[in-house]
């Protein structure tokens, strides 16, 4: 007989399993994660209440363009968590895991069946990764939001916007994925602690907390002077220039300029080597930061946005052009780093977003994001060791497909 | 016992990424020592400033003080030999490094991926850099500013970005270095993971761009998989619909409106209003035109300039309409929500004295995070090392 189980990949986290009771992004995300690092990561999938980006903007549940970007590398099993075999089933086969990660909605996994208590009893070393917009518990759990709604609570959109005018927020599609990084950061240290001492343990993240630790200093800001801090445009207090400025045909660079033999550089670039004795330190480009951005925006209106690049990078200027998705694509840098790879997907080969890093003895990444329900044979048949005449009866039933 | 207790972790970081990370290692209880050069890192010389002028300048950075809570700070001057050969001392007795120099500085000091395993078979390096370590002489100069356009973030900020204005750089100063602080803890711990039984280490290089630009998977996923068209449109990361940031009474309020039942919500919220009857049912889904979004914005300006930002999210989130404030620093420090979580902790600074610094994002039952105590003085570990490391 031949086996099902993934072939071996190796990396930090080989022989990890983590089951995934996720919808959406964040839960997803944090499960990538894993899987890139190394650990075997099944996402339990249910007919009867699917996940919207399975299905979303496509008629083939095994096509779909959002589901397959955030879930490469995964497992997936089709179990009906609205009957009670189905959570039976889930439950033996946490008795299988390492790690359960939950994005349901608040109170889903306890109503489900699938609270820590019900898991712990079962598997009493399980990680337990619970993430919910404000965490598990409070006066303000039961509220429930999408990625926008986490950076506005959490402090991130206030600050970013137009110099005095209303906030205007980070893109839309900001938030998850770094709340699913935070979740994936704290359950590997939770792993680390039960490797070490055989315990494990709950974890409760919180979305919203999540966007306040992307701008910690700007909270001590507060903290310690007072000062409340607002959206300023593209300025710095620390550098001058700093921000983002026209080019030819519609493009932008990003000029950041942090030392004053840098604004030296600039001002030669421009040829008004006059600038550099003008406004010779960081004091005297901040009092004069408009005028200075005006005359920068002049000048690099009449270039071409990537020979300027070039141009200043030469000089010691920090300079990169504003990336457009067409940019982002074709950025060959992404591409010899191996963060865009091709992996094997339904017999194709397909090109897939990889992880943030490279490493030595790193985790191969070889496939695509499952089908639904492609890896039942192999968690039914191998992992829980299921006869074939009880599969066909739970099939039968229904609860798995 | 906290998580990381036992583990010793050397930073040889100076910026707010790499301290960053250390700080998330040292809240789980791993000892940080912290190499700065003789005039200590270059994070104590940025702002917020607190502590009075007369203080000494290199303890006056609240931006150090929050990043570097429980680490212990031993100056070493790397361009000297002595210098050099207690770091190498120093190396064969942790058990991960951290570093945020430019590429190729790891490496100047003998720590490199192709080498680690000879020099240092057992040490966990990690570096983070703007592009990784294989960085293209075009890209060698750069900020995080840099690094965001790069990611194709600030391109597409903010959402229904208007093509003449400059696209903008997100929150605060260093949110790619934050971000990449994450993804390089967790490859951290992660490597410490195996390390139990392997015993190897591992060369780690975080690239921020990569980090930034994985964050955004979901688009960017499409995009290369050929399922989403590319282009130089600003909008091209957009969802489309009357969501957004509106003025009210007392600050902002975010709103998001995609399917009936938060309309359904609304009109319940405005007690069927007229308005909204000449909207057709399921327009959100299906028949979301501009003309649509722009009424319906108009509209929802209107009421929302009367209200008061906690009180009507409060009563919007009752009907299952997600209506949230925008909040600001102040209004996190007054959040019950905070406050039951304990997310603030009050951290007594020498020269800052006390203040509340933000904690982490999860709580762990077994191995909580902690503050473990104050950012150190300039050096106040030096004696105490180098007397550890004599023979």
């Amino acid at each position: 007989m031949t086996s099902n189980a993934p072939a071996a990949r190796g990396g930090p986290l080989a022989g990890v399993r983590v089951l995934e009771l996720t919808k959406v992004w964040a839960g997803p995300y944090a499960g990538k994660l894993f899987a890139f690092l190394g650990a075997e990561v099944i996402r339990v999938e249910s007919l009867e209440s699917l996940d919207v980006t399975r299905s979303f903007g496509v008629a083939d549940l095994d096509k779909a363009p959002g589901f397959r970007a955030v879930n490469p590398q995964k497992l997936s099993v089709q179990i009906d968590m609205k009957k009670g075999e189905g959570i039976a089933l889930i439950l033996d086969l946490l008795q299988h895991c390492d790690v359960l990660i939950e994005n349901l909605r608040p109170g889903a996994v306890k109503r489900l069946g699938l609270g820590y208590d019900a898991v712990k009893a079962v598997k009493p070393d399980i990680i337990y990764v619970s993430m919910g917009m404000w965490g598990s518990a409070g006066p303000l759990s039961y509220q429930t939001g999408y990625a926008p709604c986490f950076a506005a609570l959490g402090g991130v959109s206030a600050l970013v916007g137009y110099e005095d005018e209303a906030p205007a927020g980070m893109n839309v599609r900001y938030a998850d994925s770094t709340y699913g990084t935070a979740a994936a950061y704290a359950a590997a240290v939770a792993l680390l602690h039960r490797r070490r001492t055989g315990e494990g343990q709950f974890v409760d993240v919180s979305a919203v907390e999540c966007m306040t630790s992307m701008i910690g200093d700007e909270v001590m800001d507060y903290t310690l002077t007072g000062r409340v801090p607002v959206s300023a445009g593209n300025r710095h207090p620390d550098m001058a220039p700093h921000g983002a400025y026209p080019c030819a045909e519609g493009e932008w660079i990003s000029i950041a300029v942090a030392s004053d033999a840098a604004w030296q550089a600039l001002v030669t670039a421009m040829q008004q080597p006059a600038l550099a004795t003008q406004y010779p330190t960081l004091a005297a480009r901040k009092a004069h930061e408009a005028e200075i951005e005006r005359r920068l925006s002049e000048w690099t209106a009449t270039h071409d946005a990537s020979e300027l690049v070039a141009t200043l990078q030469q000089r010691g200027v920090a300079a990169a052009k504003s990336a457009s998705s067409v940019d982002l694509v074709a950025d060959a840098h992404l591409w010899t780093r191996g963060f865009y790879r091709e992996v094997e997907d339904g017999g194709e080969t397909r090109s897939i977003v990889g992880p943030s890093w490279t490493m030595t003895r790193a985790a191969e990444i070889t496939h695509g994001a499952p089908k639904l329900g492609e890896h039942n044979d192999y968690v039914f048949g191998e992992l829980l060791g299921l006869s074939p005449d009880k599969r066909r009866e739970l099939a039968d039933a229904g609860i798995t497909r | 016992m906290s998580a990381l207790r036992g583990y010793r972790i050397l930073e040889l970081a100076e910026g707010a990424a790499g301290e960053y990370c250390g700080k998330l290692l040292a809240d789980f209880g791993a000892e940080l020592i912290k190499i700065e050069k003789p005039d200590g890192s270059a994070t104590r010389a940025l702002g917020p400033f607190a502590g009075g002028v007369n203080a000494d300048a290199q303890e006056r950075s609240g931006l150090f003080a929050y990043l570097n809570t429980g680490k212990r700070s031993v100056t070493l001057d790397l361009a000297s030999d002595a210098g050099r050969a207690t770091l190498h001392q120093l190396l064969g007795r942790v058990d991960a490094v951290i570093d945020d120099h430019a590429p190729g500085w790891l490496a100047s000091l003998g720590i490199a991926a192709q080498t680690l395993d000879q020099r240092w078979p057992a040490l966990v390096a990690c570096a983070i850099t703007p592009y990784g370590q294989d960085v293209p002489d075009e890209r060698r100069h750069a900020e995080d500013l840099n690094v965001l356009h790069a990611s194709g973030w600030a391109f597409h900020t903010p959402s229904a970005s208007d093509p003449q204005r400059p696209p903008l750089k997100g929150p605060g100063r260093f949110l790619p270095s934050y971000e990449a602080a994450l993804d390089a803890a967790l490859c951290v711990v992660a490597a410490l993971y195996e390390r139990e039984t392997s015993k190897q280490g591992r060369f780690i290089d975080i690239a921020k761009q990569d980090v930034m630009a994985s964050r955004v998977d979901y688009v960017l996923g499409q995009m290369i998989a050929g399922d989403m068209d590319v282009s130089s449109n600003r909008r091209a990361f957009d969802l489309f619909g009357p969501a957004g940031i509106f003025a009210c009474r007392d600050g902002y309020a975010y709103i998001w409106m995609s399917a009936p039942l938060h309309w359904d919500a609304l009109r319940q919220l405005l007690g069927d209003p007229e308005w909204m009857r000449s909207f057709p049912e399921r327009w959100l889904e299906r028949e979301c035109t501009p003309e649509r979004v722009a009424q319906c914005r108009h509209y929802i300006a209107e009421w929302l300039k009367g209200e008061l930002k906690e009180d009507v999210a409060a009563r919007a989130q009752k009907l299952g309409l997600t209506l949230v404030p925008v909040n600001d620093p102040s209004d996190l420090v007054d959040s019950p929500q905070y406050a039951f979580r304990h997310y603030f902790a009050d951290v007594a600074h020498p020269v800052l004295g006390m203040a509340r610094y933000p904690t982490v994002p999860y709580q762990l039952s077994a191995t909580p995070a902690r503050i473990g105590g104050a950012a150190p003085r300039l050096g106040a570990h030096t004696q105490a090392m180098l007397k550890e490391l004599a023979p």
